[in-house]
């Protein structure tokens, strides 16, 4: 337990010093920190209505997280998060085309089912590459993201595409009222209780079962387990399989609840903050759901900034920056300075 | 004694709160053989590595002819004329076996055709007995041969002190025969030679000192090897208390003293006993890890051990593989506890019965970043399906006490597998692969690097299982632990059966088998 406890205060102790660094920075930029820190606590918690606004964000980003965290856990870096994303609002949205005008109790499960298997079939294919022929899946996962992006293009410009559009913005047809898990809002409670069943399935997965205790052993050291007789390949594929639906179900419901449409490249950084987010939480489910938590503020108050601290949105993103830079120095760097700690002591 | 080739004096080294190495002096004569024993843990390897240069003391100064060199630096070590063999892992893995031998040679910068290198260290590496392709990367190769290139690849550079870290650890008979010949060869041009080894049998064929370490400090020496007897030495290694320990056949074994044609069968297998390793015809590819096999057929009775002797790199771990299932046998049968495993997975084999100590502790063995109750429950875990709910709580439970009826020393079964000494990390092993299903255990080298307390356990635990009605295959490069423990002992030779011999051995058939020598 202790050791759990000390884990989890590593990972804040790089918020920490991520956001003194930016302090630091947005000081030099003429701003002031203090301030900016104040707005963005205002944004993420504080003001009123901040949580609802911070959960809409952080629910889904959540569901992506505790996916990548199964696949990292298996010694697999799925990088493909924001594709397999995108691939699970896709296909959601192909098929509510398909069976629009059924009754929603029909539609809303159909459209589920179809987008995590589009999210887990674009985890498939660098999943078979990796356990068949050694490709690496980072590259693969990585290149699965842009043609992702450009599948979505293509689905809002073309087959999915809403006549009756702007222009600005190719985008598909708003899905019906009756279709919608939740306004454009975000928070309703059918999103709440798929996110509490993602977080109760995947924490019983992870502690519960013979699974999650050997893909974390292979995750670590392959050889071992296949000394043991594993098939390895399968502890590999589930895994791609796990993350890739839960990113396609997170692509499910940004499309079926607040966002109610596919716009081309909408939410472009929410796999990569949910990479972020499983490595800050050192890939426990526990902790994913509280770091999300945190992810899902900075992102309420980057929307808040420009309008109430005329502060740049962008600040958020530098933010996160500064924490993706010190995540992933984090062996080398932390244990360092707990090093020197110890000596000290 | 003036001007000794190397002198210690008051050399201390610790490692956290592990003293390796407490106030060691010790001068070591011109021209001479000596030899440095002790068992693992006793501080041989660390003085070898303080006299290279390689370690820095925390006190203590060091001598070359005379002159004092400055500790912890191998560049002034290597100028003194200091040359370390090491015991393994020190070639660059990515170069080929001309290369590494170039590479040491400080020949300077000039410009080489691979085919050239290999032409030039071809016959060296021949003359010293290494057999291997130069054309071949230092990593394909298994770790012995790598030890044979290092000794190679330092006889190559002028030393004038030469220190062999446990040099005859992975030679046949033979093999040992023919360094020691070289060595004698290298004091007769004037050369010291320090040797650190283990066995005693070894120290008196060919030092003409011998100093004797023991937790980290000199119990004495140098002594001339003339004015000890093989029984005193064999008590100041292992010290008095352990000596009475130790069951009479181990001690010998373990320190190597016991002439091997002593060695008798003391357990007899009932004839009529099953078979749990029936191995027909087994033919392989050969693969980066080994030579193939060729045809080989085995068989394992309930309640009997059977040695695999041989030189490293004859297929010994294509032979485990074979019988694991991680590589495919082209043509053959293979049983195992009466039942037909030919086409089975690894899973199927173990669920019949196999039980496996690999080669590799630290890498087939255990995973070392995770926790002691994860690697314990794996063997169990995968006997089950994947979506089988578990009770971490329990598990630890049980593992805790499994661990503690192996007397492993830990904190908590939450502790990281890195985190613990070689020979406890074995224990952890043995408590997941001894258990009350096991028919077939093979053990692949499970003693290297344990102290001789660890290594006796080791023996005992097979015994038992042996008593027990286990069949044991147990793979060694250490002839004194087949003999002492085996009740049959096969040769190996090229991926196949060159021999079996059975008790009372004598080596020097077996070493004749092992090196394809028809006597």
């Amino acid at each position: 337990m202790t050791g759990k406890f000390v884990s989890v205060l590593r990972g804040l102790i790089f918020i920490v010093i991520a956001l003194a660094l930016c302090g630091v920075i947005f000081q030099f930029a003429g701003y002031s920190a203090l301030g900016m820190f104040h707005s963005v606590a205002e944004g993420a918690f504080f003001r009123p209505g901040a949580w609802q606004q911070s959960l809409r964000w952080a629910l889904p980003l959540f569901i992506t997280a505790a996916g990548v965290g199964i696949s990292f856990r298996a010694g697999y870096f799925n990088i493909g998060a924001q594709g397999q994303f995108y691939l699970g609002a896709i296909c959601a949205a192909f098929m509510a085309e398909w069976l629009n005008g059924a009754p929603a109790f029909v539609v809303i499960p159909a459209c589920f089912a179809a987008g995590m298997t589009g999210g887990a079939l674009w985890a498939l294919w660098p999943g078979l590459l990796r356990l068949q022929s050694g490709t690496d899946e980072v590259i693969t996962t990585l290149m699965g993201n842009f043609l992702a992006g450009l599948l979505l293009v293509y689905v809002t410009a073309g087959p999915l595409k809403d006549p009756s559009g702007s222009g600005q913005q190719a985008s598909s047809r708003p899905l019906a009222a009756a279709y919608r898990i939740s306004d454009s809002l975000g928070l309703s409670p059918t999103i709440i209780v798929i996110a509490a069943l993602v977080a109760v399935a995947m924490w019983l997965l992870v502690n519960r079962t013979a699974f999650g205790v050997l893909a974390s052993l292979a995750g670590r050291n392959p050889t071992m387990v296949q000394w043991q007789g594993a098939t390895v390949w399968r502890l590999g594929l589930s895994s791609f399989l796990i993350s890739g639906a839960l990113a396609g179900l997170a692509g499910t419901i940004e499309f079926m609840g607040p966002n109610g449409r596919l716009a081309g490249g909408f939410l472009p950084t929410h796999g990569f903050t949910a990479i972020l987010i499983a490595l800050v939480a050192n890939l426990s489910v526990v902790g994913t759901a509280f770091v999300s938590v945190f992810f899902g503020g900075l992102a309420s108050a980057a929307l808040y900034l420009p309008i109430m601290a005329g502060l740049p949105s962008a600040a958020i993103e530098i933010i996160n920056a500064a924490i993706a830079l010190f995540i992933t120095a984090k062996s080398g760097f932390v244990d360092r300075l707990l090093a020197i700690g110890r000596r000290s002591a | 004694m003036d001007n000794p080739a190397l002198e210690c004096r008051d050399v201390t080294v610790a490692y956290g709160s592990v003293m390796a190495l407490s106030g060691v002096g010790i001068a070591f004569e011109q021209g001479k053989i000596h030899a440095v024993v002790g068992q693992n843990g006793a501080g041989k390897t660390t003085f070898a590595r303080v006299a290279a240069g390689l370690v820095r003391p925390a006190a203590g100064e060091l001598r070359i002819n005379g002159q004092q060199v400055k500790t912890g630096k191998v560049k002034d070590a290597r100028a003194a004329g200091v040359e370390l063999v090491h015991q393994s892992f020190a070639l660059p893995p990515s170069f080929t076996v001309a290369e590494a031998m170039e590479f040491g040679s400080d020949r300077g910068a000039a410009i080489f055709t691979r085919s050239a290198l290999q032409k030039r260290w071809a016959p060296h590496l021949k003359s010293l007995d290494v057999n291997v392709d130069p054309k071949r990367r230092v990593r394909d190769l298994p770790v012995e041969t790598q030890q044979g290139i290092e000794i190679a690849r330092a006889l190559v550079a002028d030393a004038r002190v030469l220190i062999l870290d446990e040099p005859t650890a992975v030679l046949s008979p033979s093999g040992i025969e023919m360094l020691f010949e070289r060595v004698r060869k290298l004091r007769d041009r004037g050369v010291t030679v320090i040797l650190i080894l283990h066995k005693i049998r070894e120290v008196l064929a060919i030092a003409d000192t011998v100093s004797v370490l023991r937790g980290g400090r000199l119990v004495d020496g140098p002594v001339a090897c003339a004015e000890i007897g093989a029984k005193r030495l064999a008590e100041m290694i292992v010290g008095p208390a352990v000596a009475r320990t130790l069951a009479p056949g181990d001690a010998d074994a373990a320190t190597g003293r016991g002439a091997p044609a002593a060695h008798t069968a003391n357990h007899h297998t009932p004839a009529d006993a099953g078979l749990v390793l029936d191995m027909r015809g087994v033919s392989t590819q050969s693969d980066a890890e080994g030579p193939a096999l060729r045809d080989l057929s085995l068989t394992i009775k309930a309640g009997e051990i059977v040695g695999i002797a041989g030189v490293e790199g004859n297929g010994q771990r294509t032979l485990v593989r074979a019988i694991a299932d991680l590589v495919d046998a082209m043509h053959g049968t293979l049983a195992v506890g009466g039942v037909d495993v030919t086409a089975a997975p690894l899973a199927r084999r173990r669920a019949a019965g196999l039980r496996i100590i690999p080669f590799e502790r630290n890498t087939e063995g255990l995973s070392l970043s995770s926790s002691l109750w994860e690697n314990w429950s794996a063997r169990e875990l995968l006997q089950s399906r994947l979506l089988s709910a578990i009770n971490p709580a329990r598990l630890k439970k049980r593992c805790d006490e499994a661990l503690q009826a192996w007397s492993v020393h830990y904190a908590t079964t939450g502790q990281q597998a890195g985190s613990l000494s070689g020979g406890n990390a074995q224990k952890v092993i043995l408590a997941r692969e001894v258990d009350a299903d096991a028919k077939l255990i093979i053990a692949a080298q499970p003693t290297r690097g344990l102290d001789i307390g660890a290594t006796a356990f080791v023996w005992q635990s097979l015994r038992e299982a042996r008593d027990r009605g286990c069949g044991v295959l147990l793979i060694s490069s250490d002839l004194d632990e087949l003999f002492d423990i085996s009740d049959r002992v096969v040769v190996m030779l090229s991926g196949e059966v060159a021999g079996t011999f059975s008790a009372p051995y004598r080596i020097g058939a077996v070493g004749a088998a092992m090196t394809g020598v028809s006597q």
